[in-house]
């Protein structure tokens, strides 16, 4: 486990008084913030939150069910309800924040603009959600592997719907090299750096990579000399971001 | 783990009797062989020590007497899987003056050989060892690069600008290990031309790197 500041787990409410709306599921804020849409309402959300709070905190491996009970004030019997165990309910919790990251990504994705900048705000977006949650990245990159077979199914498919958005762009691009897996080698460069960069705990510093990642995932796409120029490009505006800051 | 039988073998040309450990290294081979299959089977963290004992057919304390514990079996059986893939892929090298190019097909060729031989291995080093030490990454990295470059070196060859031999590498990996997780190991092979566009790219640039994925179709 990567040891996380009491700032960025804030663990529960006060003592038996479930918080009645887990405010963004109690979990690391910044900038982005964890997801309005993720507000726990209801004890299922509450279970959800619970399940990240304490696998962040413990590892997947060693949180029991009774941990998830005593983090989401949830009885057993409510959670047999929901989920058959801790596997489905950690399952489900992922499900729901990559949901999450999918609609950011998603809608700046689909905002006008050339298909290079359209890929480098997605980029943009990934890294930054991921920033803005360090203990959600880790749960969802490095825990997610040590759950089990559905899990580690899931977590490809999740993989393979993000680099799926590249190999739409071949719509936009003239001469894309004919490789059944592009988009896995495209993508790849941006997935191996960041869950490195997670895995290490270097999360903080995922969006300073946008320059270099942006040349990489359109590489494969648009050659060398365009990818540069992309890579340029959002070297300049990010130093612009930052004298504005 | 046959370089590491050799001098058994030597010895038992000498003197017919068994070398006196040679069941303890055979029990070892098991061992590590047991740990592969059970984490291919359930991944390390849920792997006990009486799944490695009960897949080896060995006792708890034969275990004992190779291993003080889980973790140094699972190191053990990946430095041993590391040393088979690095001594293939010095086998696979040409000895003549062919280029650099051809070299690195070659081994590519190679380890993608020996990963779709062994699924069980494939997955302990591509798909496990990342998760039970996210170093270990950075590891098998610096020792990839270090051969591949000394090799371009020696050729003159150098990285382009703005291009990242690491990226590189961890395309690689994550390819691999998609194919490795999602019980595609058989069908590495397949995956050749296109391993060997990740490894040129850096180097020869996205023309040259698609002409010599052409080469190996």
């Amino acid at each position: 486990m990567i040891p996380q500041s009491e700032a960025e787990l804030p663990g529960q409410g006060p003592d038996g008084d479930p918080p009645e709306d887990l405010h963004l599921w109690k979990l690391p804020r910044g900038r982005h913030g964890l997801p309005r849409e993720l507000v726990a309402r209801s004890q299922r959300e509450r279970l959800l939150a619970g399940v990240v709070r304490v696998t962040a905190e413990k590892g997947y491996q060693a949180s029991s069910v009774a941990d998830i009970l005593k983090e989401a004030g949830v009885g057993r019997e409510t959670f047999y309800k929901h989920f058959k165990d801790k596997e489905d309910c950690f399952v489900a919790a992922n499900d729901a924040l990559v949901a999450n990251l999918e609609a950011h990504v998603n809608e700046t994705y689909e905002q006008p603009g050339s298909w290079p900048e359209r890929v480098r705000r997605g980029l943009a977006e990934t890294l930054n959600w991921f920033a803005a949650n360090p203990a959600v990245a880790r749960v969802m990159m490095i825990e997610m592997g040590t759950v089990g077979p559905i899990a580690s199914a899931r977590f490809r498919e999740t993989f393979s719907r993000f680099t799926t958005l590249l190999d739409d762009g071949r719509e936009f691009i003239e001469d894309a090299p004919d490789m059944p897996n592009l988009a896995n080698i495209a993508g790849g460069a941006v997935f191996a750096r960041v869950y490195e960069e997670v895995a290490l705990g270097n999360i903080a510093n995922l969006p300073a990579l946008l320059p270099q990642l942006t040349f990489e995932l359109l590489l494969p796409y648009i050659g060398e000399e365009a990818a540069l120029e992309e890579r340029d490009a959002t070297a300049q505006e990010l130093a612009r971001e930052g004298d504005a800051e | 783990m046959n370089q590491e039988l050799e001098p058994l073998s030597e010895a038992g040309v000498l003197t017919p009797s068994i070398p006196w450990d040679i069941g303890a290294r055979t029990q070892r081979d098991r061992i590590l062989k047991a740990m592969a299959k059970s984490c291919a089977k359930k991944s390390f963290a849920a792997t006990t020590i009486a799944d490695i004992v009960s897949h080896a057919s060995i006792s708890r304390a034969t275990f004992y007497k190779h291993f003080s514990n889980k973790r140094e079996c699972f190191n053990a059986t990946v430095d041993s899987f590391l040393a088979e893939l690095r001594g293939s892929a010095e086998n696979a090298l040409p000895d003549g003056d062919e280029s650099v190019e051809s070299a690195i097909r070659e081994v590519i060729a190679t380890l993608l050989g020996r990963l779709a031989a062994k699924p069980d291995h494939a997955k302990l080093l591509l798909v496990e060892a990342p998760i039970v030490d996210p170093k270990l990454v950075q590891h098998y990295r610096r020792i990839t690069l270090a051969a591949l470059e000394a090799r371009l070196r020696a050729a003159e060859v150098e990285a382009r600008a703005g291009a990242d031999p690491e990226i590189a590498f961890g395309r690689a990996k994550v390819l691999v290990a998609d194919y490795v997780a999602a019980g595609k190991a058989k069908e590495l092979p397949s995956l050749l031309p296109e391993l060997v566009y990740i490894a040129q790219l850096p180097y020869l640039g996205q023309e040259l790197a698609l002409e010599q994925a052409q080469l190996v179709r």
